[in-house]
């Protein structure tokens, strides 16, 4: 038995004449952690798919415990124990753990009826394997994310798995359930199933791999053990240049300056208390904290989304009210929301519509009918400042990569001129060259005169781009530290909990 | 298989404990063997209605043409069966309604497998279509003399008893289509695959899609299936009025839909029980069929069952949106 | 080929001679709510016989769907055509005002039926005041229960004109005539023209007043309705329901002494007395009060404003349901 369980051998793959792989290799060996690494666009989804059997390559071969295919179907890979977790896990929301982890199973044995003994050791058996216990008679969508993630592991394994694809397995994970998450890996590996990780979050990437595969436009371009990496070296090669990560200088205009925002005492029944801080112009403030901290409520109470119960909010000094989104909007603040794909952007509508969709009723003409000169003028100049790489602003946003929407998220708010910019989690789900980029764009607009605000847990973002850090832990602010005043590793200690001993259970229970 | 009475059931079960308590105070005539004789009559139509709009809304697709499905298929089977003289049996009409009912019902999944159009769309054009057929080119006069063997089947009782006003009343007969109906659903739903793919694709079609499920073959049950039950329905309804009327049941369509939401189906698919969709349309059966007990003036009554259901579906709504968001602060 | 034409040349001639000692023929159309049910498949029979009686060339059309648009559209065509005269059911009176004056500015004579409120039309002509029907059919009900006991009202809705007007006539009379007899229903049950909610309404009254003797109904299909509910119940001769109807529908149930007695006009009759009244206006004859339109029933119109009512009521027992084929 050859050592590699799988052996990908110069595969290259074009959709409509674009070459999405070119001659790509990629060995995985048995009991391995592989961290597949890449920036979107890179090529990463569309070997998964290959490895998969969901898209034939054109040409190239793929090896698995040495059997070789030139054309892999999907029933070939999952016989021969490849299963895919795939970002939103694929699981039956309004089924109960128990039944997701056995429906796919008996779907497989071409099962008829359902026996509902069998089912509950089938998932009973299921979750053995990795060692953890879940209430399997619960609804998944009462099932939190981090459950949900082991129900999906466990259905894999169900399946004899042989090599495990986790696609962006962290990306809605709190610390410390990527943390359980990893110890689940690990007890994989001993039991000599292989793992391909994808990501692009390279503190993770550098703990949990053995091996790394970084692809950059659809080519190989490094590989190998862990220890020949570290963070720059990734960027570099996962962006093909280097990108500096410098942290933002604040420089104070007046002293007697009044601040732009001024919060004091906000409070919310059940999500924050006594929440009092304030924003000067040209300042970029980090808001950080676990989730469920209360971090996203209070972006969301100066947004108006879910208005404060308690508490003043001054905006250059003047006592407004911000009871809904027109009050927030009205006053000059601009919000980019956490989940852009719902709450920010109509996908299906184009760049250029979504971009206005905030300012419609300054592109008015007389008749209300919209001027279509002063907002293609609109549309132009900030597709123009913020470098959104389309071919036309009339399609739909959909077909952006992440970063460009999240761009487009920024015009959106940027068109109303803001003094305010509230920015929840501006970089999830971005990659790292679009993420340089959002980055540059807070700090020229906080250089002009702006006060931003930026609510993430990513600590090198907060660390890098905001001058003052305010830290919430159970709906309030603990601690305030300066920008340059901090390491990300005292600041990641100070966020699970002082000396990180704290369960994260009781910050659920605040909540 | 979480729990066979969940809460949204039990809440139901509680809303009828609680209306029945309060007819029976206010007209103590209520608590008789017949009035229950009447109400499961009454409920024997949408009773079948709602099993199989159950089904739709469980697999996440809305259906709107049953109604006029089990009025064509009634009235074909009327006409064609009075055509030849026909005096056998009522179970020859039922099949002969069914067979017709699960055609109408491939037309639909025809449609919307090979279209790819929303359920609603879909259901709502042919829906139109088959009642426009049957008035165009079948007839439009209402057939009042039914063939002998539905009028046979619509005068057998079971367990007479004599009512308060000397009459007499029994079991209908057509009771028993619906306690067939219900755990033959039952079983798919619960205890086949097939029935546990209908709760996948409602549940999440891509995945299911993922998981190997044939979604065309399970819409094409679905569909044809429900085109049976309306043709059972038809027949049924028919029967029991005696009369087949091609303008009757459409417009109803709705009410079923709300009886079925009412007992914890959602709209959005995925959700939803065959015992909750029987209560709901008991419930409804129970509000429509009391109001007159109660005292309840005529010009109160429309707006009384309106209020019902607004009531029953809001504090459902209410429990599920109670639960989603203890899933956010999970998620979180 | 010759003679032929020979032939034509005479027929033309004398048709010429002929015509003016003949009146002149007026082309009439009738244009009913809803064509094809067997209620205006009825009315088209008293308008092809009118057609064959008289010369004129009168006509029945109406949409294939229940529509206040389509009549309209129907309506705009005549006029376009050019009809001497339109006799109208309205689907919904307020729709088709606007058209119908715009056929009366082009010297179009407008007839409606079953519209007693409308505006622009020369004449309407109702086969009955409602409130006399109303009263007519208490008579009925009356004498079925002995004058006295409970008894109950049913309507289409509460918001039909017709309808309440039948039940008020009812009501009316029985307070007048029938001190013994109890009206049970505070305002009248609504059974929206469906014949199960009738059914169910029948029962549900069975249920709560155990000494109900009788019921009015209203809409056509209430009276095979209750009839199902008090058959089914052996109760013919306890309970009786009396109510408009047609021997289509309840017939069934006259024949068991489910349903006592039926009332309603008949649309051969309507139909013909439309169109004779449409030539009368054409031929700028005089409408009077009490005036004789020739056809049974119409015999003595009473005249209120533009409204013309006639007293063509039919009732049926099981008697003389044989006569009336729908």
């Amino acid at each position: 038995m050859s050592e590699d369980f799988l052996v990908v051998k110069n595969v290259s793959k074009s959709f409509a004449g674009i070459q999405a792989l070119k001659k790509v290799n990629l060995v995985i060996r048995r009991g391995e952690v592989r961290c597949l690494v890449g920036e979107n666009g890179s090529g990463k989804s569309t070997l998964i798919k290959i490895i998969a059997g969901v898209e034939a390559p054109d040409e190239g071969e793929i090896i698995i415990g040495g059997k070789s295919f030139r054309r892999l179907y999907p029933i070939d890979a999952i016989r021969e124990g490849i299963q895919i977790i795939y970002q939103d896990f694929s699981l039956f929301p309004n089924l109960t753990a128990a039944e997701n982890l056995a429906f796919n199973y008996l779907l497989q044995k071409k099962q008829r009826s359902v026996n509902w003994k069998d089912v509950q050791k089938i998932a009973r058996e299921a979750m053995k394997n990795i060692d953890v216990t879940i209430d399997l008679n619960r609804r998944v969508e009462e099932l939190p994310v981090a459950d949900k993630q082991l129900v999906a592991i466990s259905r894999a394994l169900l399946h004899n798995a042989r090599l495990i694809i986790m696609d962006e397995p962290t990306t809605a994970l709190t610390r410390k359930e990527v943390r359980s998450l990893f110890q689940v890996i690990t007890k994989l590996q001993r039991e000599g199933i292989s793992v391909l990780f994808v990501s692009h979050k390279l503190d993770e990437i550098l703990e949990i791999s053995e091996r790394v595969t970084i692809l950059r436009n659809g080519q190989n371009v490094a590989d190998g053990d862990r220890s020949e990496f570290d963070r720059n070296k990734l960027i570099f090669h996962m962006t093909g240049r280097e990108i500096e990560e410098t942290r933002y200088q604040y420089v104070p205009r007046h002293s007697s300056e009044t601040p732009l925002l001024r919060v004091d005492g906000l409070s919310r029944q059940g999500s924050f208390a006594n929440v009092s801080f304030c924003v000067y112009p040209g300042e970029i403030v980090g808001i950080t904290g676990l989730l469920g901290s209360g971090r996203t409520e209070l972006a969301m109470a100066l947004f108006g989304l879910k208005p404060a119960t308690r508490g003043e909010i001054y905006l250059n000094g003047k006592h407004i009210h911000i009871r809904n989104v027109q009050d927030a909007i009205r006053h000059g603040i601009g919000y980019v929301p956490e989940d852009r794909l719902t709450e920010g952007l109509f996908l299906p509508q184009s760049i250029g519509n979504n971009m206005v969709a905030s300012v419609i009723a300054r592109l008015k003409k007389k008749m209300g009918i919209i001027d279509p000169q002063k907002r293609d003028h609109h549309i132009e100049r900030w597709i123009k400042t913020l470098k959104i790489v389309t071919p036309s602003p009339t399609l739909p946003v959909r077909s952006l990569s992440g970063g460009n929407q999240q761009r487009v998220v920024l015009a959106k708010w940027l068109t109303t001129n803001p003094k305010v910019l509230i920015l929840n989690g501006p970089t999830v789900g971005v990659d790292i060259g679009s993420k340089t980029d959002i980055h540059h764009i807070i700090r020229n607009l906080a250089q002009e005169g702006i006060g931003a605000v930026i609510i993430s847990d990513d600590i090198p973002e907060i660390i890098q781009n905001c001058n003052r850090i305010l830290l919430m832990r159970r709906g309030r602010i603990v601690e305030e530290f300066s920008g340059d005043q901090i390491t990300e590793e005292e600041l990641a200690r100070k966020m699970i909990g002082g000396d990180g001993s704290e369960p994260v259970s009781s910050e659920m229970a605040f909540v | 298989m979480n729990g066979i009475f969940s809460r949204n059931e039990a809440f139901v079960a509680l809303i009828i404990l609680g209306l029945v308590l309060i007819i029976g105070s206010i007209n103590p005539n209520f608590f008789t063997l017949g009035t229950l004789y009447d109400l499961l009559r009454s409920s024997v139509v949408m009773g079948i209605f709602g099993v199989g709009v159950l089904m739709v809304l469980v697999s996440g697709g809305t259906d709107i043409s049953f109604t006029a499905i089990a009025a064509f298929c009634t009235y074909v089977t009327s006409r064609y069966l009075n055509s030849i003289g026909f005096e056998g049996s009522v179970l020859v009409a039922f099949l002969i309604s069914g067979a017709i009912g699960v055609l109408l019902g491939l037309i639909n999944a025809i449609l919307i497998s090979s279209f790819k159009l929303p359920t609603l769309i879909v259901t709502l054009g042919t829906g139109n279509m088959f009642r426009g057929f049957m008035l165009a080119f079948i007839g439009t006069k209402i057939v009042t003399v039914l063939p002998p063997g539905m009028i046979r089947f619509s005068r057998t009782e079971f367990f007479p008893v004599t009512t308060l006003i000397g009459g007499t009343n029994g079991l209908s007969a057509a009771v028993f289509v619906l306690l067939a109906v219900v755990p033959v659903t039952w079983y798919i739903l619960n205890y086949t695959m097939l029935g546990r793919g209908i709760y996948a694709i409602g549940g999440d079609r891509v995945a299911a899609e993922r998981a190997g499920l044939n979604i065309n073959v399970i819409q094409f049950f679905i569909y044809c299936y429900v085109g049976f039950l309306a043709g059972i329905a038809g027949i049924v309804h028919s029967s029991l009025v005696r009369t087949a009327n091609p303008f009757d049941l459409v417009g109803t369509e709705l009410s079923v839909i709300a009886a079925v939401v009412l007992g914890g189906a959602r709209i959005t698919g995925g959700h939803g029980t065959i015992l909750g969709a029987i209560l709901g349309v008991f419930l409804v059966i129970i509000i429509n069929n009391s109001l007159i007990m109660m005292g309840v003036p005529s010009y109160w009554q429309s707006a009384v069952i309106g209020m019902i259901i607004i009531l029953g579906t809001s504090i459902t709504a209410l429990q599920s949106k109670r639960e989603s968001r203890v899933s956010i602060v999970d998620n979180q | 080929m010759k003679k032929f034409f020979v032939v034509m040349m005479v027929v033309f001639l004398v048709a010429l001679l002929v015509s003016p000692v003949m009146a002149k023929k007026y082309t009439i159309a009738t244009v009913v709510k809803l064509d094809g049910i067997a209620w205006f498949e009825r009315m088209r029979e008293g308008v092809k016989k009118f057609a064959q009686d008289t010369g004129h060339e009168a006509f029945l059309v109406g949409p294939p769907r229940a529509d206040a648009a389509l009549q309209v559209q129907i309506i705009e065509d005549l006029i376009a055509q050019g009809v001497d005269a339109i006799c109208v059911v309205p689907f919904s009176p307020e729709a088709v005002e606007p058209v119908l004056k715009r056929a009366m500015d082009q010297g179009i004579v407008v007839i409606t039926h079953e519209a007693s409120n409308i505006q622009n039309a020369h004449w309407d002509l109702e086969a009955f005041d409602n409130y006399a029907f109303g009263a007519k059919l208490m008579d009925y009900l009356a004498s079925y229960m002995g004058e006295e006991g409970e008894y109950a009202t049913m309507v289409g809705s509460l918001t039909s004109k017709t309808h309440m007007e039948w039940i008020t006539g009812s009501v009316e009379r029985q307070k007048e005539k029938y001190p013994q007899m109890k009206l049970v229903t505070e305002s009248p049950l609504e059974c929206y023209d469906d014949q199960t909610r009738a059914y169910e309404n029948m029962k549900e009254l069975l249920r709560t007043y155990p000494n109900l003797r009788g019921v009015r109904t209203s809409a056509s299909t209430a009276a095979p309705g209750c009839g199902l509910a008090v058959e089914e119940a052996g109760l013919q001769d306890r309970v009786h329901v009396v109510g408009p109807s047609l021997v289509s529908l309840s017939g069934q149930y006259l024949k068991t002494g489910a349903v006592k007695v039926i009332g309603f006009w008949d649309p051969a009759d309507a139909g013909y007395a439309m169109n004779k009244l449409a030539v009368m206006v054409l031929e700028g004859q005089e409408v009077t009060d009490g005036m004789d339109l020739g056809v049974p029933g119409y015999n003595k119109l009473r005249m209120d404003g533009r409204v013309l009512y006639g007293e063509a009521w039919v009732f049926v027992t099981k008697d003389n349901m044989d006569q009336y084929n729908f």
